[in-house]
């Protein structure tokens, strides 16, 4: 391999081994990725927001909880001493505070999609594979799921269960999912009677061997898309439950419930709540460029 | 014969991540009033070449050409306009499979009234006598039915000769019919080759038959064109088809199994990378 | 002629939609002896590929029996019969997992039954239909037609069947190709006495490979022949008279 370049290796026709096709296979798609700039930028504010999140402690100068000196370090407007966005009502750093709060974000985005991603995904692909009444019952559950708005849904839940920030994302989790279930649900019924499944069926292959090894690999790029593309909007519903005192609660510097905060000296102290509003827009915009710049290596049927 | 059609070192180049990469190179024939068939396999370039002579070759690919003459209009200079008064009215394309090709969402008959619109002038009643005629003429037996029907109601063969009608209804001078049967059954294929047939008989259209079929091919055109690697490798007369002379032609013929029994194993083609040179 | 290998008696397959029930197959009956080669020809809709279907499950039986080794065939099928019977799909476009590598679709078959040395296997799977292991580690989109089919037929063989249907297996590949898979195919069943069922249209590819052949049309059995009485042009229907006309190419104006 000394004199093939790591590129040729991974660019191989003909891989010598299980790892080298799968990575092959993933950098090309790296590759195709590379090309479309706007996706990368999206990347990239992902990946900025994970290395926020991760180094929280390092970044941010003030503690996110503690204030300073109420007399005199309220409401500092941005860029006044070492306060690079200013301070809250309570003398908080907002910088500190929404670099701390990246963590909260972090914490729904990933737990969401932990979640709701396989029971989408396992209630799509069962209802789709054996149709009938399976379908039916599965797809009547979904259709109720679906029937409410996300954030009334939310609501509901998280008045059941009591505020905070764990209800909120169990409560956004139990409400993102049935979208998941009829796209994987869509992409199986097109799975479903094609020949390599019969084959499979042929081999003696389980329905569970089928479901799990061929049918979920197929709809896996087109829930992660839509996954990606509805962050945003998970983003949205959380900072909306914490603006509306249901998600994560005071002290925790989670986003909504910053604005929520702010919103009550707007007019005058208009950046306590405008900073963590630019942090959910930028956000919001990183996971949406990816989502979209996903789409366009990894779904097929965007490509001409 | 005149010639309606010349053509002369047609080349098409699409680029590739490896640099541009020709699929047609230097690819020269006339056509008149009659049926020449070009043969080869996938990716030998067959399709591209009839689509370039409609000016349909798909970007990022482009096609060049040092004469492309078609009844006196040269086809390179050609403006949007000229194509406008071209295509539909004066040449046209049968494509494999009707189901890609028909509007989905407009019935038969007003995609037929649609092809006519460029026609001369002539009332809607008129139109629609006409459209039905070449319903009739394409061998559909209940052609007010099917004026009506939208492409998705039809079966595989009819909708094959409504698109075929839809290609005809204006009276072509040129007909490229790229694989117009492959997606039909054999004893519908006939009839709709007949249709064909007695089109350049009656007619006097030239027809460019493309083809991977050599045997449909061979009985039904007056001359072949044989494709390889995007070009000519050798022109012939249909019925000389058995005394070919280039290797490829004569293992494509050989490869095919015959119903009288004969060699097992099947002769291979066995190709030389002269050929493609 | 040998030991009755599959047995099919009064096969019928319905479908039904809605309300609608189409009869896809109706009272076809054929056996094929061990080792033997048998074809089914017939246009689209005739019921020919369901047939192979039925066989093997992928459609559902409505009346009828099908007996393998002489032992009707319970539903849903054992695990035992698709160690005896597999099939090799008309479009290799389609018949294969666009995101498994070659080296998944033939392993997974040996995992499912159980199979030892399955690296050897694997190997020697590809080396019987003419790809080297340099083909292994690949993705289907990395392969021509051809190659793919190959790939298909080592899926169908890793699990070393007696019986091989066949649907179509070289429609959708060009002349020069098909001869080459045809050939791999004839090659395959006198090496390893293999039972074939071939569905296709062409006449000339069932003449070639096939011992007997039945014509369908409509979801029936209309004419069973042999090769000989195929080649002599001896058919006794005229539908059969018509597909070989068809076959032979095209014959301007005939009376008709």
């Amino acid at each position: 391999m000394s004199a093939m370049t790591r590129h040729e290796w991974l660019l191989s026709d003909r891989p010598t081994s299980r790892r080298q096709a799968r990575l092959g296979q993933a950098y090309r798609t790296w590759l195709s990725f590379r090309t479309n700039w706007l996706a990368m930028v999206g990347l990239g504010i992902v990946v900025a927001l994970v290395l926020v999140a991760l180094f929280a402690n390092v970044i941010a100068p003030y503690d996110p909880v503690l204030g300073g000196d109420l007399r005199t370090e309220r409401f500092l407007p941005p860029l006044t001493g070492n306060h690079l966005l200013g301070t809250d009502d309570l003398s908080r750093d907002i910088f500190s505070r929404i670099v701390h709060g990246s963590r909260l974000t972090l914490l729904v985005v990933v737990l969401v999609a932990v979640i709701a991603t396989p029971i989408g995904l396992l209630v799509g692909t069962t209802a789709g594979y054996f149709g009938g009444w399976v379908d039916t019952v599965l797809m009547r559950i979904t259709d109720i799921f679906l029937a409410f708005p996300r954030l009334i849904l939310a609501l509901a839940f998280v008045a059941a269960l009591g505020p905070g920030i764990e209800n909120a994302i169990i409560a956004i989790a139990i409400t993102s999912w049935p979208p998941y279930a009829r796209l994987a649900r869509a992409e199986t019924l097109t799975i479903r009677d094609s020949d390599f499944i019969s084959a499979a069926r042929l081999q003696g292959a389980s329905s569970a061997r089928i479901l799990w090894g061929h049918v979920t690999p197929l709809c896996l790029s087109s829930v992660i898309i839509r996954v990606t593309l509805d962050m945003a909007g998970i983003i949205l519903t959380a900072a909306g439950l914490g603006f509306l005192g249901l998600g994560a609660q005071p002290p925790q510097p989670e986003w909504g419930a910053m604005i929520a905060a702010g919103r009550r000296f707007l007019i005058d102290q208009w950046w306590v709540a405008t900073m963590p509003g630019v942090a959910i827009f930028i956000v919001s915009l990183g996971f949406n460029l990816l989502g979209d710049g996903l789409r366009d290596v990894l779904d097929p049927k965007a490509r001409k | 014969m005149t010639s309606l059609l010349t053509i002369e070192d047609l080349r098409i180049t699409f680029p590739s991540r490896q640099g541009p990469s020709e699929v047609v190179r230097g690819v020269s024939f006339t056509l008149g009033r009659e049926r020449l068939g070009i043969v080869g396999e996938s990716g030998s370039g067959k399709s591209q070449t009839g689509r370039a002579i409609l000016g349909l070759t798909p970007p990022p690919g482009k096609a060049t050409a040092r004469v492309l003459d078609f009844d006196g209009t040269d086809l390179r200079a050609a403006s949007a306009a000229t194509w406008r008064r071209l295509r539909g009215a004066r040449m046209s394309m049968v494509m494999q499979d009707p189901k890609f090709s028909l509007n989905p969402v407009m019935t038969i008959g007003r995609q037929l009234m649609e092809a006519l619109k460029f026609g001369a002038s002539e009332t809607r009643a008129e139109a629609r006598t006409r459209a039905l005629a070449m319903l009739e003429a394409v061998q559909i037996r209940d052609p007010e039915r099917v004026f009506r029907a939208y492409p998705h109601e039809l079966s595989g063969g009819m909708g094959q000769r409504a698109m075929i009608a839809m290609m005809l209804v204006a009276e072509p001078d040129l007909l490229i019919a790229d694989e117009p049967t492959s997606a039909l059954d054999v004893t519908v294929q006939v009839e709709v080759l007949r249709i064909l047939d007695r089109l350049v008989s009656e007619r006097g259209m030239g027809l460019l038959f493309i083809s991977h079929d050599l045997r449909l091919v061979s009985s039904f055109c007056d001359r072949v064109l044989v494709m390889y690697a995007g070009r000519v490798v050798e022109e012939l007369k249909a019925s000389e088809l058995t005394q070919a002379q280039h290797p490829y032609t004569r293992g494509l013929m050989n490869c095919l199994p015959k119903i009288e029994g004969g060699q097992r194993p099947l002769p291979t083609l066995e190709r030389d990378a002269a050929w493609a040179r | 002629m040998g030991e009755v290998m599959l047995q099919v008696a009064d096969l019928a397959v319905t479908f039904r939609r809605g309300g609608d029930a189409v009869h896809a197959v109706q009272d076809v009956s054929f056996s094929v002896a061990q080792g033997e080669s048998f074809g089914i020809v017939g246009e689209s809709g005739s019921g020919k590929s369901t047939v192979l279907r039925a066989i093997c499950a992928l459609a559902p039986t409505s009346a009828g029996t099908i007996r393998l080794r002489d032992a009707p065939l319970a539903t849903p099928r054992p695990a035992r019969f698709f160690r005896q019977v597999q099939m090799v799909f008309q479009d290799p476009y389609a018949s294969l997992h666009p995101r498994h590598t070659i080296d998944r679709v033939l392993s997974e078959p040996l995992a499912i039954h159980g199979f030892d040395r399955r690296e050897e296997r694997i190997e020697r799977a590809l080396e019987e239909v003419g790809l080297g292991g340099g083909f292994r580690f690949r993705y289907p989109h990395q392969l021509s037609g051809g190659q793919r089919q190959r790939v298909a037929v080592a899926r169908a063989l890793i699990l070393e069947p007696e019986v091989l249907l066949l649907d179509e297996p070289t429609s959708a590949l060009d002349a020069s190709i098909q001869a080459e898979v045809l050939n791999l195919l004839d090659r395959l069943r006198a090496e390893r006495g293999l039972t074939y069922v071939m569905v296709s249209h062409d006449l000339a590819v069932v003449a070639h490979m096939c011992d007997r052949l039945m014509v369908m049309q409509h979801g029936r059995a209309i004419e069973e022949l042999s090769r000989a009485a195929l080649a002599a042009h001896r058919a006794e229907t005229d539908y059969t008279r018509k597909l070989l006309s068809a076959s032979e190419g095209y014959t301007p104006a005939e009376a008709s």
